[in-house]
């Protein structure tokens, strides 16, 4: 007879937006056991999490901890059903020395409730660090100390409260070989005292070596649960990435509705030699010619937004050289690249791309005042001409020009980004996840229009986390693991399992294990 | 790489890192941990017992060397200066100050600000002379004083509640409420000041017990009250924890609006404490009393190398920014002839509290660096 699992999840189901983060995903852990999650960027475990946590209300299904439904979206509830989350960045009180950190809100005290027990609490503390395999100091600040130990502190809070399920987000990420192994050591000691735990991780040996059975997400939906010995790393990377080879070449034809935007590419605009910036990115080398699409694989965390960022001059680099169209760019200067004809449409449209309380058509005209305005006047019909352009080019939906843009949808605020660089005609764009949260619509437009400048010779740098998209549109993909070129496909041999397979890190940080940091 | 700069380092392990993988995995035993490796002895800067809750173990004694140096260079300049007379003075002086600190202290550590504590001492102050005083409602001090304690913390219980059930930014809340309560004070008075305060409040607040009034004493008090809060109670590891990670806060279950709101409860408490025992010493009650307290407080607070975003902070740093603070005036008359020094006081409160900010920035870059080293 088994024992009644420790969590259950029921369909549950999550929108947002035009986006389903999540459709009726059931799941079960069980007493003593690491389930593993997997799934790429956007699979939806971060909202799975996240309603685990209390954080995110779902719009439907049930979750039952130990028997007893969980409310959703209280936060504490989760804390109190007996749920522990640890992010990469353990969630610990900075300021607190350790032994604070494990009691608060439990303490130990004497008379009446009202005096703390130190020392009573220290020895506990100790105790359970030991118990946990680890002893270091536990009266300075625990922000003073390693991520590795300020993981413990919250491991072992987590074992003071009787938590009865852990749930491990990337705990791993930036952690070395030797903190790993001590990490997964605590992990095991938490099971063998019947905590569930459930661990979210992309390092897939990892998952081997730990976990008992793994969970695999696609697209917010269940894929398959099986129990680890079943399954190999092939396996679980073709349940992650889902369609077979063959249905990627169908895909691709059906999406690929216009060939390769230019057979043959024409000359090099864009240059990235052996650019780095520690501790993000290394060593980091491909170019991009006239009219073609390349496109940029990787993990969240893998520095593809940081590199787009060190080639616009938004950051400086350390090492390396950016050459546009034969002429080396100095760095650190966004002014200079916009001259050299570079654009660039950041990843988060909300923070660094839109100024949501402006009208949309001073969203658009905004990269161009200079050309625009004559005395530092806005030459107004000018500018309604050019915006006008845009819109018309772009087939943006909106009210009126003048409306505020964050009346626009998603799909359409993404496009007055788009129009706003496009506007100042330049010869390379970076693109960094124009399609996020944008409706299927919205996306085979923004798709068609990437084609038709690339047509026009420009040279365009598509980051993005949605594999069939880079697939589908670009002539070169570049697969980025922790901050290094992990590999470089053609567009005629690139299939997702190979692109994913480079892209899932299974090494902890060779930056770290072998101190060649800089 | 010194054990110093590890242990800022997270996330980095020591250079010797063998070569093994993650792939030992679930079963493999350790003898030590790898966190510790280094060994759990002495390093003196674990055992710095001070750094407990606090930015930087240097900043009292920085405070206190201050006081110290300036009271030698003063004193050798004028020994009058060292006499007992004007020591009682600037003990008397700073003792309102050190009252009300340390609960705006507690209201800064988890987060907040209060700005209005200046005008609640003047509501307040009318509300003692009204129902004190021999020209007013002549009432029993045993009625009067307990009812402005209470109205104090009601006061300070409603900023609370505004900044936390309605979501104000403390900054505005307080702001209004400084404004409002000011208008109050000013309206309480009805245009004219109040004396005739009860003889035996009177006395307690000049003369007081062998030799001190009852300021200080009030201040010992509170002070150490609120020490013992902050250290020794769940409720002041709670306040610390709260301003430190007020999410987590959240996530651990604790009260936090509870904690906030309590926090400027505490604070209008002890500002009615401090003016039932400091305002009878002056020879009426005007209603421009407690004008710019606010400001003198938060300086100290600031000074003392409390954190402004919160979780941070030490009392004992608190009470020695207010007496360095309390210092400049009488300093400056001592330096100068007559009153052109004390024009200074302001612009040096000022220079104070910008070097304060400076020098916590500069040690920030510094740690930064040693970090990225």
């Amino acid at each position: 007879m088994t024992p009644p699992p420790v969590l259950r999840i029921e369909r549950l189901g999550k929108r947002y937006g035009a986006t389903l983060a999540l459709r009726d995903v059931t799941l079960e852990v069980a007493v003593g056991e690491i389930h593993a999650l997997c799934g790429e960027n956007g699979a939806g475990k971060s909202t799975l999490i996240k309603i685990l946590a209390g954080v995110v209300r779902p719009d439907s299904g049930s979750i039952t901890v130990g028997g007893k439904p969980l409310r959703f979206g209280v936060v504490g509830e989760s804390e109190r059903a007996g749920i522990a989350v640890m992010h990469q960045q353990p969630t610990v009180f900075p300021d607190l020395d350790a032994v604070d950190n494990l009691f608060v809100g439990h303490e130990k005290t004497r008379a009446g409730g009202w005096w703390l027990d130190r020392s009573a609490m220290r020895r506990e503390a100790e105790a359970t660090l030991a118990a946990l395999g680890e002893s270091f100091p536990v009266d300075i600040p625990v922000g003073n100390l390693p991520l590795a130990q300020r993981q413990m502190t919250a491991l072992a809070r987590a074992l003071l409260q009787n938590c009865r399920l852990l749930i491990l987000d990337e705990p791993t990420a930036s952690l070395s070989a030797r903190e790993t192994a001590a990490l997964h050591a605590a992990i095991d000691k938490l099971r063998q005292r019947d905590v569930a735990v459930l661990y979210v991780s992309h390092r897939l040996d990892e998952l081997f070596s730990i976990a008992t059975s793994v969970t695999v997400l696609r697209d917010g939906a269940h894929v398959l649960t099986s129990p680890l010995g079943a399954i190999d790393r092939a396996g679980l990377i073709q349940a992650m990435v889902g369609r077979g080879a063959a249905e990627q070449i169908v895909d691709r034809a059906r999406q690929g509705d216009v060939a390769p935007s230019h057979p043959t590419p024409g000359r090099p605009m864009l240059c990235v030699e052996r650019l780095g910036r520690a501790p993000t990115f290394y060593d980091v080398t491909f170019s991009a010619s006239q009219g073609e699409i390349v496109g940029m694989a990787g993990l969240i965390g893998a520095g593809r937004s940081e590199i787009a960022r060190a080639i616009f001059g938004i950051d400086r680099y350390d090492s390396g050289s950016v050459v546009v169209d034969g002429r080396r760019l100095g760095g650190g200067s966004v002014r200079e690249a916009v001259q050299a004809g570079m654009a660039l449409v950041p990843e988060d449209r909300h923070c660094e791309g839109l100024l949501a309380s402006l009208a949309i058509d001073e969203n658009i005209s905004l990269a161009q005042l200079p050309r625009l305005s004559r005395w530092g006047f806005v030459r107004r019909r000018e500018e309604r001409a050019v915006v006008g352009e845009q819109i018309g080019q772009l087939s943006i939906k909106l009210g009126a020009p003048s409306d505020p843009v964050h009346t626009l949808s998603g799909g359409n605020q993404q496009k007055v980004v788009l129009g706003r660089w496009l506007s100042t005609t330049p010869r390379i764009l970076l693109l960094d996840e124009p399609t996020r949260g944008v409706d299927v619509g919205a996306k085979a437009q923004i798709h068609h229009w990437i084609r038709r400048l690339a047509g026009q010779g420009m040279a365009i740098l598509l980051i993005s986390s949605d594999l069939p998209e880079l697939l589908s549109l670009c002539d070169r993909i570049v697969v980025l693991r922790q901050g290094r070129v992990a590999g470089e496909f053609r567009r005629d041999e690139a299939t997702a399992a190979q692109v994913m397979a480079r892209a899932l890190p299974d090494n902890p940080l060779p930056g770290i294990d072998q101190g060649i940091l800089p | 790489m010194t054990r110093q700069d590890r242990a800022n380092d997270p996330g980095r392990d020591s250079g010797d890192g063998s070569g093994n993988t993650a792939a030992g995995g679930a079963g493999s035993s350790r003898g030590s941990s790898p966190g510790s490796s280094s060994g759990g002895t002495s390093g003196s800067w674990y055992s710095v017992r001070s750094t407990w809750r606090s930015p930087a173990g240097g900043r009292e004694l920085g405070l206190a060397l201050l006081i110290l140096a300036i009271a030698g260079v003063v004193g050798f300049h004028d020994p009058v200066f060292l006499t007992g007379v004007v020591w009682h003075d600037i003990l008397v002086r700073c003792a309102p100050a050190i009252i009300v600190s340390c609960g705006v202290m507690i209201v800064v550590v988890l987060g907040d600000i209060d700005i209005s504590v200046g005008s609640i001492m003047a509501l307040l102050a009318a509300l003692l002379g009204r129902t004190l005083s021999s020209h007013e409602l002549q009432w029993s001090v045993w009625a009067g004083v307990p009812l402005v304690l209470l109205s104090g913390a009601m006061i300070g219980c409603v900023t609370g509640m505004l900044v936390t059930l309605g979501r104000v930014p403390s900054i505005i809340a307080s702001l209004g409420m400084m404004t409002l309560l000011r208008g109050f004070a000013t309206l309480a008075m009805g245009g004219k000041n109040i004396d005739g305060l009860p003889e035996a409040v009177v006395h307690a607040s000049k003369t007081g017990w062998f030799g001190i009034p009852l300021g200080p004493w009030a201040a010992l008090l509170v002070v150490l009250a609120t020490y013992i809060l902050l250290t020794r109670t769940a409720l002041g590891v709670r306040i610390y924890a709260t301003g430190s990670h007020p999410e987590s806060a959240g996530n651990a279950g604790l009260p936090v609006y509870g904690l906030r709101i309590f926090a400027f409860c505490y604070a209008g408490f002890l500002t009615a404490v401090a003016t039932v025992v400091d305002v009878p010493r002056l020879p009426k009650i005007e209603s421009g009393i407690g004008s710019e307290l606010e400001l003198f407080v938060i300086t100290s607070v600031v000074l003392s190398g409390v954190s402004i975003s919160g979780g941070r902070g030490r009392l004992s740093g608190v009470v020695l920014a207010v007496v360095l603070l309390t210092l400049v005036r009488p300093v400056l008359t001592f330096l100068s002839v007559g009153e052109a020094g004390e024009k200074w006081t302001k612009a040096i409160h000022g220079l104070f509290i910008l070097l304060a900010v400076v020098s916590d920035r500069f040690s920030a870059t510094m740690d930064r660096r040693k970090k990225s080293r």
